[in-house]
């Protein structure tokens, strides 16, 4: 790939050094003068109606405010997370209701002259329950006659996702081996730093929102919609982040009610969740269930494939419904098959909501396909890998989206993680070399993962570029900063564009009275789409400015070329500075140089194969991964050190969902059981491997920014099945499920003993 | 009420603050020094980590009076060639963690300037970062030793 100026080297992230001094400005840090304080009482029953609920006492509480229940809010059904009306997400929600679908939901909000007072107020709310029961699982929600919703006359999110291509009738009739388990998937959170926070004040009627979000445009609507004001009433803020991982994409409740309180305080609110609040009011990954049958030709061919996902929502619709259908379609694809008939579902239960997580359901559904990949290869006498290689997708295949694959990545994933793990000396059975208590074994697993959420919502890029007269230029963008270094890269694709130095472009956001339009951070879609927005307004800048720069060098504009902030005529030593070309002279001001773009993008996919090394320990059942060397191709590297922070920290998160994390809800009561960084395990510095990442620029994308692909979900994907085979390398035992714990392999290891 | 004295950063600085009041929310609300976090407020997670007499420890455990008379660093008060290290190897993302994270590497720089990767992943297993799985963060803090010792 040709090598660019600004794009590809690793650039000094401007917003760096307010997060290494303390300088950088969260939502939380924010204290106006008279902010109040306000708290959420949640409910302690999973299912109920609420009979009587009294704020009396909570109100003649010194320093309380005021308090809002079911009583004092509007009754409007609104989205629970703000996507622009696309089938990706569900309106079933109230700001506050009469019923109580989830142990831990709110009931009431109070807002005082402390964060004290405001929870010692909670418990002067007297709430009389009538209690009803409680679905507390999908088989219990799918086979009772009692309905979470009134909405619809089961307890299913939406109607079933169904996608047929080919028969697979046929394609198991001529299947030599056919494969069939199912997978089950517990439930991991996004587990954030920051828990979520928000800012509400009202000025002339007009609300202002300081809000720790991914999505602030969404924000911005529906808190429009739901209260009733025009678009101009409302202004959102958001400037630094500490991560949301998708879940930050939802409401929360909490906004409305923040704004509410402040509305009849007449005073500033601020409102925090606690640690366990971002547990029980929080997303999690949905838990669920895939049965996966698959068809092979002796040769490794897939003949067929079938599988029915059932996906727990939880209380809520939140994102079940983009979740099913990217977690379903995702099967179509990844290792080629003619025949596939997939059925996707969702189901309500009372339990907490589960939402957007980096991964977005095919975390779900490419654990089970990559684990029987595993299998099959076992069964067939083949390499995995090779299994894996001989189907892989390839240029102009089918994608998930309907979209032809660009280019040979996951391939060249595959074939360099051979390469870079010796992978033919290390993938050899280590069952019965060994009889020492600690056992290794080397596993490996693939991913696909799309920019853009394209089918599910038809999302647009926005940006405007300005060049100011000295030269230096200004990206107006409405993308957020979760922390990935995304306005970073934009600036990078701007001053490419434009010729000038990293230094000189600046990055406006985070404030939607200012910046263009924008879908949210999530999708893996900032850089790519974005970015390439930012590309194109930078791209009608500079033939302004080039323009301009023609006329002072006496040259055609086409034969002009910039630099490093310099403008040239090929070939000549005639040159002018960006600076003395646009600015002021002679008593003429510098021209208007401003441009917006709009871009629609489709849908491009990076790929990754993870290569992991575990060893296991057979007397106490502990997993430890020893290294990951993780491959991923995503188009043109903008920022390698961004990219590969995006990579290991997404194996972080996986080795979490693989090993510890789960988010436990009592099976009797539907209560949490392990709300806080105690209970709720993750890996922490010294649990963490080496991880050695390989970025591969082999099949860019057009639709990117000189060729840029995303690359924020797809480390988390990979690095699930790619443990669990490693796993089964080690000790023999095949294990279906995550998270894998120390008791599970010991009854697997007994199991297996008994055979 | 209780007024209490400390040295905060370099400077003598009173404080008035209801005597259940952690150090961290002290710091924060009274003394307006954001830079330290709220993650957890129970000592889970690290975010909050200040320097008291030279050595590390939760501020969201302490007591904000039992500050009185000692001498408080907060990230604000540092400057260290971590910072700069952390900048250019990636060892912030979201930078949530990273006040506590940075004030935790340079206590464990300032007793083993030479530590082993060991020694550095032991000395912040209590500040969890959500974003980077520490790779980068250990880079840094290794890079920030070696240029300490140039």
């Amino acid at each position: 790939m040709s090598k660019l100026a600004v794009v590809g080297e690793s650039q000094r992230r401007p917003d760096m050094p307010g997060k290494v001094s303390g300088r950088a400005q969260y939502a939380g840090d924010l204290s106006l003068p008279g902010m109040l304080h306000a708290k959420t009482k949640r409910s302690n029953v999973a299912h109920a109606r609420i009979k009587r609920i009294d704020a009396t006492r909570a109100l003649a509480y010194d320093g309380v405010k005021a308090v809002l229940t079911h009583h004092d809010v509007p009754r409007v059904l609104h989205y629970g997370s703000p996507h622009p009306r696309s089938a990706s997400v569900t309106r079933d929600q109230y700001i506050l209701d009469s019923k109580v679908r989830y142990w831990g939901e709110s009931v009431a909000v109070v807002a005082a002259v402390s964060e004290e007072i405001a929870e010692e107020a909670l418990d002067l709310i007297e709430v009389e329950y009538e209690e009803l029961p409680a679905l507390l699982s999908v088989d219990q929600a799918l086979s009772s006659s009692v309905k979470i919703h009134d909405l619809r006359n089961d307890n299913l999110v939406v109607d079933p996702v169904t996608v047929r291509r080919g028969d697979v009738e046929e394609g198991f009739g001529e299947a030599d081996v056919i494969l069939e388990g199912t997978y089950t998937m517990g439930r991991p959170t996004p587990a954030y730093m920051e828990p979520n926070v928000c800012v509400s004040q009202w000025s002339e009627e007009r609300l202002t929102m300081w809000i720790s979000t991914q999505t602030p445009f969404m924000v911005r609507g529906i808190l429009a919609e739901v209260l009733g004001l025009p678009l101009t009433k409302v202004r959102v803020l958001v400037d630094h982040m500490g991560g949301g991982f998708g879940a930050k994409q939802d409401l929360f409740q909490s906004e409305f009610l923040c704004a509410l309180l402040a509305k009849k305080t007449g005073r500033p609110v601020r409102m925090e969740f606690t640690r366990k609040e971002t547990f029980l009011g929080g997303r999690s990954r949905h838990p669920g269930t895939v049965w996966l049958k698959q068809g092979f030709r002796s040769d490794g061919t897939i003949t067929a494939r079938q599988a029915r996902i059932t996906f727990n929502s939880g209380a809520y619709g939140s994102h079940a419904p983009g979740v099913t259908a990217v977690g379903t379609t995702a099967l179509t694809s990844l290792y080629r098959c003619d025949n596939v008939l997939l059925e996707g579902s969702a189901v309500y239960t009372n339990t907490p909501i589960a939402g957007a997580y980096r991964g977005y359901g095919v975390v779900q559904t490419y654990y089970a396909l990559d684990i029987q990949m595993d299998e099959a290869a076992e069964k067939l006498g083949m390499d995995p890998a090779e299994l894996k290689l001989r189907n892989a997708v390839r240029e102009g295949d089918l994608s998930p989206s309907g979209h032809p694959i660009v280019g040979h990545g996951l391939e060249d994933c595959i074939r360099r993680g051979i390469l870079e793990t010796d992978w033919k000396k290390r993938n050899r059975p280590h069952l019965a070399s060994s009889e020492k208590p600690l056992r290794r074994g080397w596993g490996m697993g693939c991913e696909m993962h799309g920019s853009s959420a394209y089918p599910g919502i038809k999302e647009q890029g926005n940006a405007t570029v300005r060049m100011n007269d000295d030269g230096t230029a200004q990206l107006f963008t409405g993308t957020t900063g979760l922390g990935t270094g995304a306005h970073t890269a934009l600036a990078q694709v701007v001053a490419e564009e434009l010729g000038l130095r990293f230094e000189d472009v600046s990055v406006v956001h985070g404030d939607t009275d200012v910046v263009p339009w924008d879908i949210g951070a999530f999708a893996s879609h900032t850089t790519y789409m974005g970015g390439r927005a930012a590309q194109m307004a930078a791209a009608e800048v500079k033939k302004r400015m080039l323009a301009i720069a023609a006329e002072a060098l006496e040259a055609s504009a086409q034969d002009l070329e910039v630099r490093q902030g310099i403008v040239s005529v090929k070939g000549s030593d005639r040159r002018i500075s960006v600076r003395d070309a646009v600015g002021p002279k002679l008593g003429l001001p510098t021209p208007q140089l401003i441009a917006s773009a709009t871009y629609k993008p489709t849908k491009s996919y990076s790929f990754a194969a993870h290569f992991v090394e575990v060893q296991v320990d057979t007397e106490t059942g502990q997993i430890d991964v020893l290294q990951v060397i993780p491959v991923h191709e995503i188009g043109r590297v903008i920022h390698p050190v961004a990219a590969a922070g995006q990579i290991e920290g997404g194996i972080q998160q996986g080795i979490g969902h693989m090993l510890t994390e789960d988010y436990v809800i009592d099976p009797q009561t539907g209560r949490s059981l392990n709300a806080g960084f105690v209970d709720y395990k993750m890996p922490l510095s010294m649990d963490m491997p080496p991880i050695r990442t390989i970025l591969l620029e082999t099949a860019p994308d057009p639709g990117g920014p000189f060729g840029a692909k995303g690359v924020g979900e797809d480390p988390i994907i990979a690095i699930g099945p790619a443990i669990a085979n490693a796993v089964y390398n080690a000790i023999g035992v095949r294990f279906r499920h995550y998270p894998i714990t120390p008791e599970d392999v010991l009854n697997g290891l007994r199991q297996k003993e008994k055979h | 009420m209780k007024k209490i004295s400390l040295t905060l950063n370099g400077e003598k600085r009173e404080l008035e603050l209801e005597p259940w009041r952690s150090l961290l929310d002290a710091l924060r609300n009274e003394a307006g020094l954001t830079g330290t976090k709220k993650g957890c407020d129970v000592g889970d997670c690290g975010a909050c980590t200040v320097l008291v007499d030279g050595k590390p420890l939760n501020s969201c455990l302490m007591l904000g009076v039992e500050a009185d008379g000692h001498e408080v660093v907060t990230i604000e008060g540092i400057e260290h060639p971590l910072q700069e290290q952390f900048i250019r190897l990636g060892g912030a993302q979201c930078g949530f963690c990273t006040p506590g994270m940075i004030v935790m590497a340079k206590a464990l720089l300032d007793e083993n300037p030479n530590p082993s990767e060991d020694e550095i992943r032991f000395g912040i297993a209590g500040n969890i970062c959500r974003c980077t799985g520490y790779t980068k963060i250990v880079e840094a803090i290794q890079a920030a030793a070696e240029e300490m010792r140039k």
